[in-house]
């Protein structure tokens, strides 16, 4: 094999943040040893287990008491070393070899071999287990194959070249197979490690250990003496004692903790809304309010793109054209969105890429001029008019322009994001009807029923790298919002899309990848299949006593790194 | 006993005034909510995106320099965008403008200087034209609805009361089974079940209807309890063997013993359904946006930073509790002596 | 006696069958499931199928239905789809937070509104019956109810919360402290009870004194009180012996009640304050659509309303004996 060797020498160095961020200090000296990190989250977690529960707390617990093959470095956004501690690319592009670091041993003492790495994939794969990362852990849409070669050494195969590589390995927290694997072998892995089992049996190789689980109020880590990473001058992380992670199902209550010192961070970013009173307060020097600059994500609204799905209605004529969507994308005035949404704190955005994404955005996307005369004439082109000078649209048959858009109750910015939409296009003459639904029947009617005209809504992609989100990009997606799972390619641009795509993802050659994957920027920006308004910038508050802290614009801002987090006394 | 001096005697009572005050307070709301159009000087919906959280324009008649002016008002500059800070240019005095284009009060410079006296909400929308528009919705809403859960309630409550036995157990379970079912789960079922887009009046006459049945339960209970002992005395027993049928034993005689307790309910419903009317919107099932009422705009305004930044978007609090003193004050009846009052119109 | 208990008690049980059946049904019909939920809109359809056949969602309304009827006749409530634990685990743990929150809402409220109740309705006598309110006791009294009655729950929380972080004098969130509490668990307690059973008790008291006040007014009205006042009786024993048990009749109907409902209907104090009950699991529940959880946390509600029905009841008939008269 010819080594492409990516060993320790990561990509491009750190880029600093902006604002008045409390960085690094020099590494290992002056870092406070011990005390207790106060962090509170808005939700209770559904199980220990992250194979079979997703969401934030879950997320959260695995983070601090699990550890990966490999880590995203969510600064630099590029892979990092972890249990893996080198890895060599087959020539084909198929196959890597992982060398895991030796001498690590769980948190209850057991070593670590690549006999545990063996058994996650396993437990991942099984069915019984019902595991949704079994969905992620793939390329191409086929499953890994992991072979261990000898006890710190695996070999992870892919069917067809995969050039993110190790890079989907960041979803896996590997497990102990010492505790699983009775469980495994009964089929029981979905059900092992919820909510009752007792906290001494969660074992992993993380920084934490978790100590003590109060429903409803907290969970309560302690320190891994045994955690195999150190700090640059080589002495022992965490440098926490404890972290402490406190429920608080209110905002508003949270914040309040937040400013009176009774909580150090809070797991998820804060709200424009909230700035001002987090500013009088860190003006006051009890907290330190960090500005992360332009985020990742932008709320998108899309159409039902599905063929046939406005069979009979009239409207079908032009609801699902192009220049529909093209139209809304020029009539709505993107920093009116900024300033009502997000009060000025967020930049206007044109495609699914934003520029906080470093290494992908395409710097010639064409940015679309607030234009309503051509927005009009782009209506115009599809037969919406105004025939009979009362201001609002109508078809050829005279029936007025409007569709339903839906939305999401219990989110402020999404609410008012629809509210500037819906404003916007009554100026130009279209009548949109917000409807707000609950987040289930929102995701009922768009995911099993399909009975739906707009969604405006807020997905997250998963990570920076677009081939770690195939299920958007590919037509036969089952995140392809517009026309999810299609067989065929519904359009021609669809199948153009596919085709980059699919190169995309097996070229070895990072230039080539992103000059293919620019293309499907283009292609994607000139037909629009959802369009992007404003990203917000991302702020975070953390409590003074904080330090150390390498804030990141994805999530989880602070939290990705909870080793070598710090607090003074 | 007190001496009171003899001229206070030729006074009205007080409670007579106390109850006058109620009904003049219950016409001034009637007239300006009824007469929104007129009084707001905004649509429900218009929106200033320079003003987000703009605070209350106050109309001035006199300046810095003490000179006398036509009523005006200085404009709000913005300081900062993020944390929403304003401050009053003193420079510029802006006329207000009355009688003109349909409406009472207008600013002279709607669009750079709107005439703010509630000051606006997280849209930049006037609070004080909500408040009146939203009161046609709110109270409108809550008011019938309250009078629905009373018809409903006290019927069921007066049946059960009066006939007793097994009717009264299915009806009292029957009215707790309404009680103890979650509305959140009726609401969010029926919305999965109704047409996406709603009309107003649709939505309405749903959350009417809803709160009425949701609301009986409570009058029923107390309704109940006083109808089964007054039926037992005296003067109820008289009237019955006297010839009155149930239907106005019930009607005439039990129920008036009841209307205290009603009062009070009343006046603890209405309130209870201007909320109940945001939260219900909560599951979908709402007057949507940007239709304005009292409860969607509390429940917009309710962050913590209101209290101490942005008390303004708490009126409709005030609007409510306003509405509630006069309710009391009208229907409050202590000088009730129901059960010494002869009925004289047997034959 | 006993057939009256025992009959009541059988219609308590069927209502809490009736209230969690329904609620079942209820949430099934709400659109959208446990697994669409959990697994998110991006997941793959045969990982959806799988899971759904693993939970047995993929059957109709029916036969899911009769699946927890059986059960729920070997009491068995199933098994939480959002926490995966059995539901009886779950409920009475959080129950029991709320228990505590709403008993010590309902005595503040009870010690607050009935005595203040009772004041302000038996001042309301004038000379010649056309004088005087009463004085200005009453009437501040009355306005304080209207106040705290016309304020919305979310508010009311709101504020004590706000004004709880600001004065730094009470815990602003949770249960309990993390760590060690400095003063003993039970003070620890207390002290963070008293934003949320404030936030509960505030318009409870209202309520009470409100509706005592018009109790009083009236049965100070009535003739056995003046015979009483006549015979030489001091004032104040004729009113607060006499005259308030007459007039507990309103108070002894609606307390039922307020039990149940302060049970199930507290969620939005409980999500405000952090407080970890009944209600704050209720909502959770229902936006996952977990319908197991969701029938069993209705179903505790109707126990409460149950029990609070048949308590209120008796307090009636010992209050006023003409009620129990069949």
């Amino acid at each position: 094999m010819v080594a492409t060797a990516m060993g320790a020498a990561c990509g491009p160095s750190r880029t600093s943040t902006n604002g008045n961020a409390a960085t690094n200090t020099a590494p290992g000296t002056g870092v406070p040893r011990g005390g207790n990190l106060l962090v509170s989250v808005r939700n209770e977690p559904r199980s220990f287990n992250r194979l079979t529960a997703r969401e934030t707390t879950t997320d959260l617990v695995s983070n601090l008491t699990q550890a990966k093959l490999v880590r995203i470095n969510k600064v630099t956004q590029e892979v990092e070393p972890s249990l893996a501690e080198s890895w060599t690319r087959s020539e084909d592009g198929r196959r890597y070899a992982l060398k895991l670091r030796s001498g690590v041993v769980f948190s209850d003492g057991q070593p670590f071999t690549s006999a545990d790495v063996v058994f996650t994939f396993k437990a991942v794969y099984d069915e019984k287990t019902g595991s949704s990362l079994a969905d992620s852990l793939q390329a191409n849409g086929k499953r890994l194959r992991v072979m261990a070669i000898d006890p710190l050494t695996v070999e992870i195969a892919f069917a067809d070249p995969f050039a993110a590589g190790v890079r989907l390995l960041d979803n896996l927290p590997i497990l102990p197979r010492h505790k699983l694997e009775a469980a495994l072998e009964a089929g029981k892995l979905g059900e092992a490690w919820n909510l009752s089992t007792p906290p001494s049996e969660i074992v992993g190789l993380g920084p934490f250990v978790l100590s003590a689980y109060i429903p409803g109020q907290r969970l309560v880590f302690d320190r891994n003496p045994r955690y195999f990473r150190k700090a640059p001058d080589g002495s022992a992380l965490p440098y926490l004692d404890r972290l402490t992670v406190e429920i608080i199902p209110d905002q508003s209550a949270e914040l309040l903790r937040l400013e009176a010192g009774q909580i150090d961070m809070t797991h998820s970013e804060i709200l424009p809304e909230a700035y001002a009173p987090l500013k009088r307060a860190a003006d006051a020097g009890r907290i330190k309010l960090v500005d992360l600059g332009v985020g990742l994500d932008a709320n998108s609204l899309w159409f039902n793109l599905k063929p046939g799905a406005f069979a009979g209605d009239p409207r079908a004529a032009w609801l699902q054209r192009d220049e529909l969507r093209q139209a809304i994308s020029l009539a709505v005035d993107r920093q009116l969105m900024a300033d009502t949404v997000y009060l000025g704190a967020a930049a206007p955005v044109f495609g699914p890429i934003t520029p906080a994404n470093k290494t992908w955005y395409w710097a010639g996307l064409p940015k679309t001029p607030h234009d309503t005369g051509a927005a009009k004439r782009k209506l115009a082109a599809i037969g919406l008019t105004d025939r009979n000078g009362d201001g609002a649209l109508e078809d050829a048959r005279n029936r007025p322009a409007q569709f339903t858009l839906l939305t999401r109750t219990g989110r402020p910015d999404l609410e008012r994001g629809a509210a500037v939409i819906r404003d916007e296009m009554k100026k130009i003459g279209v009548v949109v009807n917000v409807v707000t639904l609950e987040a289930g029947a929102l995701a009922d009617r768009f995911v099993n029923t399909g009975k739906y005209e707009a969604v405006y809504y807020s997905p997250i992609a998963t990570d920076t790298d677009p081939a770690l989100n195939p299920d958007f990009w590919f037509s036969f997606g089952s995140a392809h919002l517009w026309n999810m799972l299609e067989k065929t390619p519904a359009t021609d641009w669809e199948r153009r899309i596919d085709e980059l795509m699919a190169k995309q993802i097996a070229s070895p050659d990072e230039t080539e990848r992103k000059k293919l994957f620019d293309e499907v920027q283009q292609v994607f920006v000139e037909h629009e299949p959802v369009v992007y308004f404003v990203a917000p910038r991302v702020y975070v508050a953390v409590s003074s006593r904080v330090t150390n802290l390498t804030p990141a614009i994805s999530r989880p801002q602070t939290l990705w790194e909870p080793d070598t987090l710090a607090v003074n006394k | 006993m007190q001496r009171w001096p003899s001229w206070t005697l030729a006074w009205p009572s007080p409670d007579l005034m106390l109850r006058t005050l109620g009904l003049f307070l219950i016409a001034i709301t009637g007239v300006a909510v009824v007469g929104a159009s007129a009084f707001a000087p905004h649509a429900s919906d218009q929106s200033y995106r320079a003003l987000l959280n703009a605070p209350p324009t106050a109309p001035h008649v006199r300046d810095d320099m003490g000179d006398w002016h036509a009523p005006f008002i200085y404009p709000w500059a913005l300081v900062n965008q993020l944390e929403q800070r304003y401050e009053q240019d003193r420079s510029i005095r802006v006329p207000l403008v009355w009688l003109s284009g349909g409406r009472l009060v207008q600013s002279s410079d709607d669009a750079r200087a709107p005439l703010l006296l509630l000051g606006s909400d997280s849209y930049g929308r006037d609070v004080f034209s909500r408040l009146l528009f939203g009161g046609r919705v709110s109270l409108g809403l809550a008011v019938i609805a309250a009078l629905g859960a009373l018809l409903l309630g006290a019927s069921v409550g007066g049946l059960a009361g009066y006939t007793g036995g097994p009717a009264d157990d299915v009806l009292m379970r029957a009215s707790d089974f309404v009680l103890v079912l979650p509305a959140m789960y009726v609401a969010l079922a029926l919305r999965a079940v109704l047409p996406l887009v709603l009309s107003p009046r649709v939505v309405f006459l749903l959350l009417a209807g809803i709160f009425a049945i949701v609301g009986a339960p409570f009058f029923a209970r107390g309704v109940r309890a006083i109808v089964r002992s007054e039926r037992r005395q005296d003067y109820a027993v008289a009237a019955t063997s006297l010839g009155a049928s149930h239907a106005r034993v019930l009607a005439r005689h039990l129920l008036p013993a009841a209307w205290g307790f009603m009062a009070v309910q009343i006046t603890m419903l209405v309130p209870a359904f201007i909320i109940a009317e945001a939260t219900l919107s909560y599951v979908g099932l709402g007057f949507p946006d940007p239709t304005a009422s009292w409860g969607t705009m509390l429940h917009d305004a309710s962050s913590v930073r209101v209290f101490g930044d942005f008390p303004w978007l708490l009126c409709p609090a005030a609007a409510m509790f306003f509405v509630v003193l006069a309710l009391n004050l009208v229907l409050e009846r202590t000088d009730i002596t129901v059960r010494l009052k002869p009925d004289a119109t047997y034959k | 006696m006993l057939a009256y208990i025992s009959r009541r008690l059988i219609f308590a049980v069927f209502l809490v069958f009736a209230v969690s059946s329904s609620s079942l049904i209820l949430a099934r019909l709400a659109g959208g499931d446990y697994v669409t939920e959990s697994l998110g809109i991006e997941a793959h359809p045969e990982t959806v199928e799988q899971a759904r056949a693993r939970y047995g969602l993929d059957k109709s309304i029916g036969a899911q239905y009769r699946d927890w009827l059986g059960r729920v006749v070997r009491l068995d409530l199933g098994r939480s789809l959002l926490y995966d634990r059995p539901v009886s685990d779950l409920i009475p743990e959080r129950a029991a937070n709320t228990a505590i929150l709403a008993f010590t809402a309902l005595l503040f409220a009870t010690l607050i509104g009935l005595p203040l109740g009772v004041v302000a309705g038996s001042r309301r006598r004038g000379p010649g019956g056309a004088g005087g309110p009463g004085g200005v006791i009453p009437g501040v009294i009355r306005a304080t109810s209207l106040v705290l009655l016309s304020m919305p729950p979310l508010l009311t929380s709101l504020f004590l919360v706000f004004v709880a972080a600001r004065t730094g004098w009470m815990p602003i969130a949770g249960m309990r402290s993390p760590g060690e509490p400095s003063t003993g668990l039970t003070l620890d307690l207390l002290q963070h009870l008293i934003v949320p059973a404030g936030a509960l008790a505030l318009p409870l008291a209202a309520m009470f004194e409100r509706l005592q006040a018009q109790a009083m007014a009236e049965a100070i009205g009535a003739p056995f009180v003046l015979a009483t006042l006549a015979r030489g009786v001091p004032r104040s024993r004729v009113v607060w012996r006499d005259a308030l048990k007459a007039s507990l009749r309103p108070i002894a109907a609606v307390y039922g009640i307020v039990i149940g409902t302060l049970l199930s209907g507290s969620f939005v104090v409980e999500v405000i304050t952090a407080w970890p009950g009944l209600g704050r699991l209720m909502l959770d529940a229902l936006r996952a659509r977990d319908v197991f959880l969701v029938a069993g946390c209705a179903g505790a509600g109707s126990i409460f309303l149950a029990l609070g029905s048949l308590l209120s009841d008796a307090a009636l008939a010992l209050v006023d004996p003409r009620v129990a008269e069949p």
